[in-house]
């Protein structure tokens, strides 16, 4: 992949509130998982509490990428990525509609299929990290910033 | 991979078809009587609901009845007036309750508790039964007292020889009774614990005596909509139950009615009757509140199944044994129109076309668009069994547009001359309906 060759940004707020969101995220399909295997109530009422922080969460990064924006802590937005992450949290709204459901069909089978679709493409975009820096879209291997 | 794109992929076809809105809802006269139509059960993202706001009434303002009759209030100002009964004497009793506050289990109860408050249903309510007295008869009170004071959420009363029973929330309790009292200062006796606890989603315990008075009967609601709050909670729940007033021994009558909020003996066959409150969120027409005879032993569905072998895939896991012993209602009164309260009309004094029926408080739900219920109607009987559509009896309660309820009507009773009365919850009222003079009978 084609390195940038711009300074090392200033610290940046957002990826410290996307990295905390998608852990939540996340592990609501945990919970989800092990309803579908347990029919116990209280791992749903986990899961739409998970997904409400996780929203919560993820809205205070949207919140705070656009100070970093505006304060010009970030070079070029990584758009693909952006989109990625808007979608999941789309996705997770939309779930936490689903898991406010009563009973079984709060989870089965839509709570836990979103659950899953968001959880993938949060993995996918966190492999490389939670910010949203294009210069920083190097190999994680390569620390961002530096140059080879 | 594959499995889970897919997965999420299908989900999202299947969220888009059930978020496309104008769905016609068919009439609630196709879900009146023994065969209601059932259409198909749907899952929501957001229910269809309709919240009217909770305006009260304005200066002059009343319900609406139909010719020959007239509607006024008995007594105004009270606090979240649920039931209403008759003493022998003419007294009338005046239930100000309302349910103890619902814990938070999940961000939807946050959210639901906001929604109802704006219909009305968190006002806080007396805990206390007050007494009206109207030597006359003429609808005018010349005596108003605080009867039982500090009670926890009662609903149902009713009197068998020199005993009052109440049907506090937590327990039943019965009260020493002199005709012509205004005051009873003495605590309850216990007669026996009703199901409570921390959750109590369901509140109202609704009470009917025997026609020997030999045996009490209390209504008592599930502890949820559809077991959200998991099975173990249900036990003793979405039950009648059939008390020794004597010794406070109980059993299970009968199983399986989601929120029995009115229990009442039909006076020609001396059989039990109920109303039930049916289960929310599956859609418009689903599932119709009901008017049935009790059967000694019935299991008639909640949770597992509706009217009959209609099951309720939210409930898992299903149990098929019970499923095939469930028995269905004998009168459905159509979806969400939330049968609050229930009284025979045998010895009414209005038109001779509500004689012999059985008059119904329809407080309406939030889980409804457009809106059914927020009326009190009449189900015609004949040799005990219903025997046509219901009637509207006292209706406009709601705005015209939909969009404010002035009042709601919950429990019914008939007072000494046999006019009809009616707690308004959100009017803070109760009304009283009788045949207008003059008119012919």
């Amino acid at each position: 992949m084609a390195e940038t060759a711009h300074a090392p940004s200033p610290p940046s707020l957002h990826p410290l509130l996307i990295a905390p969101a998608a852990v939540l995220l996340i592990a609501a399909c945990a919970t989800d998982f092990i309803y579908s295997q347990t029919l116990l109530f209280q791992w749903d009422n986990f899961s739409i509490w998970l997904i409400t922080a996780g929203l919560v969460l993820a809205a205070l990064a949207g919140l705070a990428l656009l100070l970093d924006v505006a304060r010009r802590r970030i070079g070029t937005l990584a758009w693909g990525r952006f989109a990625g992450f808007t979608i999941a949290a789309l996705l997770s709204l939309m779930n936490a509609f689903v898991h406010s459901r009563d009973a079984y069909a709060a989870v089965m089978p839509e709570g836990l299929q979103l659950s899953a679709l968001v959880t993938v493409i949060l993995l996918i975009l966190g492999w490389r990290g939670w910010s949203l820096h294009a210069e920083r879209l190097s190999h994680p291997s390569r620390p961002a910033g530096t140059r080879s | 991979m594959n499995r889970i794109l897919l997965g999420g992929g299908s989900a999202l076809a299947a969220l888009a078809t059930l978020s496309a809105c104008g769905q016609k809802v068919a009439d609630p006269s196709t879900q009146y009587g023994a065969n209601p139509v059932l259409p198909a059960p749907h899952e929501y993202l957001l229910p269809p609901m309709e919240v009217p706001k909770a305006t009260g009434w304005g200066k002059d303002q009343t319900p609406v009845v139909p010719a020959g009759m007239q509607v006024r209030a008995l007594a105004t100002g009270f606090k979240h007036p649920r039931m209403v009964y008759a003493l022998p004497n003419g007294d009338v009793l005046v239930v100000e309750t309302n349910g103890p506050k619902a814990p938070i289990y999940r961000p939807k109860d946050y959210v639901e508790g906001k929604v109802k408050a704006l219909a009305g249903s968190a006002a806080p309510g007396g805990n206390r039964i007050t007494l009206l007295r109207d030597t006359k008869g003429e609808g005018a009170p010349e005596l108003r007292t605080v009867f039982i004071d500090h009670l926890n959420s009662p609903f149902g009363v009713v009197l068998v020889g020199n005993s009052l029973y109440v049907a506090a929330t937590n327990e039943l309790l019965r009260f020493p009774y002199t005709p012509g009292e205004t005051h009873i200062a003495e605590k309850g006796v216990h007669v026996t614990d009703l199901p409570a606890g921390v959750i109590n989603h369901h509140w109202t315990k609704s009470l009917a005596a025997s026609p020997d008075g030999s045996k009490l009967y209390v209504g008592v609601g599930s502890n949820s909509n559809i077991t959200e709050n998991g099975i173990a909670v249900e036990a003793d729940r979405a039950a009648i139950w059939e008390v020794d007033p004597a010794t406070g021994l109980k059993r299970q009558f009968a199983k399986g009615l989601r929120n029995p909020t009115g229990v009442a003996f039909e006076p020609q066959t001396g059989k039990l009757w109920a109303v039930v409150n049916e289960r929310d969120e599956i859609g418009p027409n689903l599932v119709p509140d009901y008017l049935t005879s009790v059967k000694d032993g019935a299991f008639y569905g909640w949770p597992y199944s509706y009217f009959g072998q209609h099951i309720d895939v939210r409930v898992q896991p299903q149990r098929p044994d019970l499923v095939a012993k469930a028995i269905a209602p004998d009168y459905a009164l159509s979806s969400h129109v939330a049968p609050l309260g229930m009284a025979f009309s045998q010895g009414t004094s209005l038109p001779a076309a509500y004689r012999s029926g059985v008059f119904v408080g329809e407080h309406g739900s939030w889980d409804r668009s457009p809106l059914n219920g927020y009326k009190v109607v009449y189900v015609p009987f004949r040799d005990g069994r219903p025997s046509g559509p219901p009637q509207d009896v006292v209706t406009g309660f709601v705005s015209p547009d939909g969009k404010s309820t002035m009042g709601r009507p919950v429990g019914v009773a008939l007072d000494r001359t046999g006019a009809l009365l009616i707690a308004d919850d959100v009017g803070n009222v109760v009304w009283r309906v009788t045949s207008a003079p003059g008119a012919t009978k």
